[in-house]
């Protein structure tokens, strides 16, 4: 329960604070979010389930509160845990940190996605699904730039309307079960014709979160337009929740119509590797660059979450946990330089690494997690989604394959314009310690994770197995 | 019952404070009135009578449970009126006991047992509001609307006499059990039977405002002061939506369904599309607010088509979560700009003036049924009620959600944007009109978790 009241806590003490004191109250929020977590890691068996709240009353059209997680879910939840206060501190010189709204905001979000990775509820999840749009959109709107009236309505509008979706498929579900609580939503057999609208909902909300190929119009743009912190919670969390999504809801409560849409995943999010590394390519926007690398990237965890092998699922978790540590560090890489170069255009920049060599060591220790040099986390991840996309279509496999040649291409690309070169009486001011910091914990969990990947995987495997266990004995199929 | 006496006392009494021009005054008294009704009522909820039955009024639970919310709101909205009657101190007491009587008549609405008095309530309600809707009398808009509403609506009441005529050839009484009796047992006459139900159908989407009989809607709507809007949308809409459904889904039963179910399908898919979709191009406040309210009431609709006894209840969440955000918009936008109604006016409100922003932006967000807000549980509740029986027509409503999210948004990105600078200065927010905002968002925000 205190893993939801903190942040909760936090973002009231973070409007009623002191002027000069809300940045403090922001950042010791978050920390002790993390600290509560830590303790609860430590001490966590992988294989037990930890109710946080189960009042054992239904409301009358069924919804059951209940909340809880298990391994999978604590490892999100850990996952927001350390990000959020990552991206307050990487924030900490900015001027919007020295602002109440911004700090309640953002705590107010890392409360919605914990209720997301905790939710065993239908209806809980739906609601905090939800919730966790409102600050991204108070965040995005009032410390963007640009163009944001349009660009942000058409983000809220689109996974709006996905939600919806979702929210048409949950009544659907509902409609045969006897609550929505997780346990009673899986034990509902589906006639298959069923089950395929109601996956097909479930996904559009996903495939818009994510965003998978066609769904992904919004993004670049809303990223651009965000400001740097907004762009780290939209791609470091936001888009994990619709990956948890797929693999704690989608499938397993509608297995029944998995085998009509597993291609049909796995191909849209191959287009989305090919074309989106291409359009990467093509940039000239750094933020915009990384924005289509994301996509990119999440195209390989989508197609691997289809699969719905256990070895698959362990390497998305480490490759989620791995664009988590990516993004954050990409985009702080850009938010740095576009602060202090006042432009985000590849061409205006260069000649950066002679000035200022700690920023130039640590971006580049990012780009190298991000194309998936071994020992870095980065490249278990992409090296285990691949082999079990290989097995199972070796075309497939081999397509999915040139993400490692594009990324390289476009992440390096995008590394040597922004810091190579000579330019003439260039100012520019090396990291802060701030920043500093950020990059050497982010450098420092992609290391550990891609040296000792056991470490994630000892944890989920036994709540992976018990998913696969209550699917067999509530469902007959099963790939 | 002993509500409404209480209730139409303390608009007579009101009627009579008057007299010594204090609206201060003329405030206590309706207050104390208003909250003595309350305490009637809920004391009835808990401790039912012996004796509630009296002739052609029958003050069950589901009539106190409506009256609640109808005598909530109804206070709300004097309160948060104030502000505005106040300027007129001569006739701030005639306005209080104008809108007081339409409360008498929707709690007749809410407890009939028989046409005539439901006729008797109907008619309390509409009068008082023909007259309050013409109160800006310098303006050619609100005459307009005053004389809109007063052809308009005697014309439905007109035809809906005309369907109880119907209604009584087919069945031979005006009381709703002789009525249900007859319906059931086949005695009625069937082609009498099925025209003057369609009849009577046609003039409560009228006073409901559902298309195609919503024209009066935007213009009323838009005319009259924001505090008569506000009453209309939320308590008159009440009383319709109850009685629509207490007479068609309870009293005509099953025979009855199978002659007006298919229509009503019809008509709700229309006025979800033309509330929703006039919405997305309006310039004014009040409009888009009157178009928002012809989608909710297709919304609200859906649970009078659903043949279930929850649906009482998922209609009064509903309708609980949508009065309460209607009334904090409204009371908002009495304190913005009454006049002139751009939604210009309320740029970058959020900005000047946080508090306002956030009951605004939260109201807003409820109607569009954002979750864990009360609209959102308004709109799950009475859509999965009808999943069952109608999947499509709440596909084609969730579509309609998904249109209505666009101007919604629309008006809280004007709320957050950058304020202009040559903006006028907005008076303070009075303490009643803060404490009225205040319980209103307390109300939507955990509105929708309220269980009986």
């Amino acid at each position: 329960m205190a893993f939801l009241l903190i942040p909760l806590m936090f973002v009231l003490l973070s409007l009623i604070a002191p002027k000069g004191t809300v940045k403090y109250v922001g950042i010791a929020g978050a920390v002790a979010s993390l600290f509560l977590t830590i303790a609860q890691v430590v001490q966590f068996n992988p294989s037990s389930y930890h109710t946080i709240l189960n009042p054992a009353y239904t409301m009358p059209f069924g919804l059951t509160f209940e909340m809880g997680f298990d391994g999978i879910g604590l490892l999100m939840v850990m996952l927001t845990n350390v990000i959020v206060p990552l991206i307050l501190l990487s924030n900490f010189n900015k001027a919007e940190s020295e602002d109440r709204l911004f700090n309640a905001m953002t705590l107010f979000m890392q409360f919605g996605l914990i209720g997301v990775f905790t939710a065993m509820d239908g209806i809980m999840f739906y609601i905090f699904w939800e919730l966790t749009l409102i600050p991204i959109f108070v965040i995005a709107y009032v410390y963007g730039s640009g163009e944001r009236k349009k660009t942000l309505m058409k983000f809220f509008i689109y996974t709006f309307v996905g939600s919806l979706a979702m929210l048409l498929s949950l009544i659907a579900i509902g409609a045969y079960a006897e609550d929505f609580s997780y346990v009673n939503l899986l034990a509902v057999q589906l006639e298959s014709a069923k089950a395929y609208w109601i996956m097909g909902g479930f996904f559009l909300a996903f495939a818009i979160k994510i965003p998978l190929f066609p769904f992904h119009t919004w993004q670049p743009d809303t990223y651009s337009t965000a400001p740097t912190a907004g762009t780290m919670l939209l791609s470091a969390l936001m888009l994990k929740m619709a990956l948890y999504g797929m693999i704690r809801w989608m499938i397993p409560l509608a297995p029944e119509a998995l085998s009509d849409f597993k291609y049909i995943i796995i191909v849209l999010g191959l287009i989305g590797i090919i074309y989106a590394a291409i359009i990467a390519i093509k940039q000239q926007d750094i933020k915009r660059l990384f924005a289509f690398a994301s996509i990119s990237h999440v195209g390989l965890i989508a197609a691997g979450i289809v699969l719905f092998d256990k070895v698959t699922l362990s390497a998305v978790f480490i490759q989620i946990l791995n664009h988590s540590f990516v993004a954050i560090g990409l985009f702080l890489a850009a938010g740095i330089l576009e602060h202090r170069m006042k432009t985000r255009m590849l061409p205006e920049l260069g000649g950066i690494a002679q000035v200022a060599p700690r920023f130039a060591f640590w971006f580049a220790v990012i780009c190298f997690a991000s194309v998936s040099v071994p020992f870095t986390s980065g490249f278990i991840g992409e090296f285990l989604l691949l082999k079990g996309l290989y097995i199972d279509n070796w075309i497939i496999g081999s397509l999915a394959g040139t993400t490692l040649v594009f990324g390289a291409v476009y992440t390096l690309r995008a590394y040597q314009l922004s810091m190579f070169g000579h330019k003439d009486n260039l100012q520019f001011e090396d990291l802060t310690w701030n920043e500093w910091i950020t990059f050497f914990v982010l450098a420092l969990l992609t290391l550990t994770i891609g040296i000792y990947p056991e470490l994630v995987t000892n944890f989920i495997d036994p709540s992976l197995d018990k998913l696969y266990l209550q699917l067999q004995s509530a469902k007959t199929i099963l790939p | 019952m002993d509500a409404l006496i209480v209730v139409f006392l303390t608009g007579i009494v009101t009627m009579f404070i008057a007299l010594a021009k204090k609206p201060a005054g003329v405030l206590l008294t309706a207050m104390t009135g208003l909250i003595a009704a309350l305490v009637v009522l809920i004391m009835q909820w808990y401790v039912p009578k012996s004796i509630v039955s009296y002739e052609g009024l029958e003050f069950d639970r589901i009539a106190v449970l409506y009256s609640i919310l109808a005598v909530v709101l109804t206070l709300l909205i004097l309160v948060g009126g104030y502000a505005q009657f106040r300027k007129e101190p001569e006739h701030t007491g005639e306005y209080m006991s104008l809108l007081i009587f339409s409360l008498v008549g929707a709690m007749c609405m809410f407890s009939f047992t028989d046409l005539f008095m439901f006729f008797i309530g109907l008619e309390i309600l509409s009068i008082p509001i023909y007259v309050m809707a013409g109160t800006r009398k310098g303006d050619v808009l609100s005459v307009e609307a005053a004389l809109k509403y007063f052809f308009t609506g005697s014309f439905a009441t007109g035809i809906f006499l005309f369907g109880t005529a119907f209604l009584y050839g087919a069945t031979g009484s005006f009381q709703l059990n002789e009525i249900q009796m007859a319906i059931a047992d086949g005695s009625a006459q069937g082609t009498l039977l099925g025209v003057g139900l369609l009849i009577m159908m046609a003039s409560f989407l009228f006073k409901v405002g559902a298309a195609p009989f919503h024209f009066w809607g935007p213009d009323v709507y838009s005319g009259s002061p924001s505090i008569v809007t506000g009453y209309m949308a939320a308590v008159v809409k009440l009383a319709g939506l109850f009685a629509f459904m207490k007479l068609f889904t309870f009293v005509f039963g099953e025979q009855g369904y199978t002659i007006w179910s298919g229509a009503l399908f019809g008509l709700i898919i229309l006025t979800m599309f033309v509330g929703n979709l006039s919405a997305l191009a309006q310039v004014r406040f009040k409009r888009v607010i009157a178009y928002s309210s012809i989608a909710n009431a297709g919304y609200a609709l859906i649970a009078v088509l659903t043949q279930d006894i929850a649906s009482l209840w998922n209609l009064w969440v509903y309708l609980l979560g949508y009065g309460l955000s209607i009334v904090a918009l409204l009371v908002i936008a009495q304190w913005v700009n009454d006049d002139e109604d751009r939604i210009d006016a309320f740029k970058g409100i959020a900005r000047r003036k946080p508090f306002v922003g956030v009951v605004m932006i939260t109201a807003l967000l409820s109607l569009a049924g954002v979750p864990p807000l009360a609209g959102f549980f308004g709109k799950f509740m009475v859509f999965s009620a009808a999943f069952d029986q109608y999947p499509v027509l709440i596909i084609i409503a969730v579509i309609n959600s998904a249109i209505g999210i666009y101007y919604y948004l629309k008006l809280v990105v004007v709320a957050l944007s950058e304020p202009d600078q040559e903006q006028v200065t907005l008076e303070p927010l009075s303490f009643l009109s803060i404490a009225v905002l205040v319980i209103a968002m307390a109300g939507i925000l955990v509105g929708g978790l309220l269980t009986l």
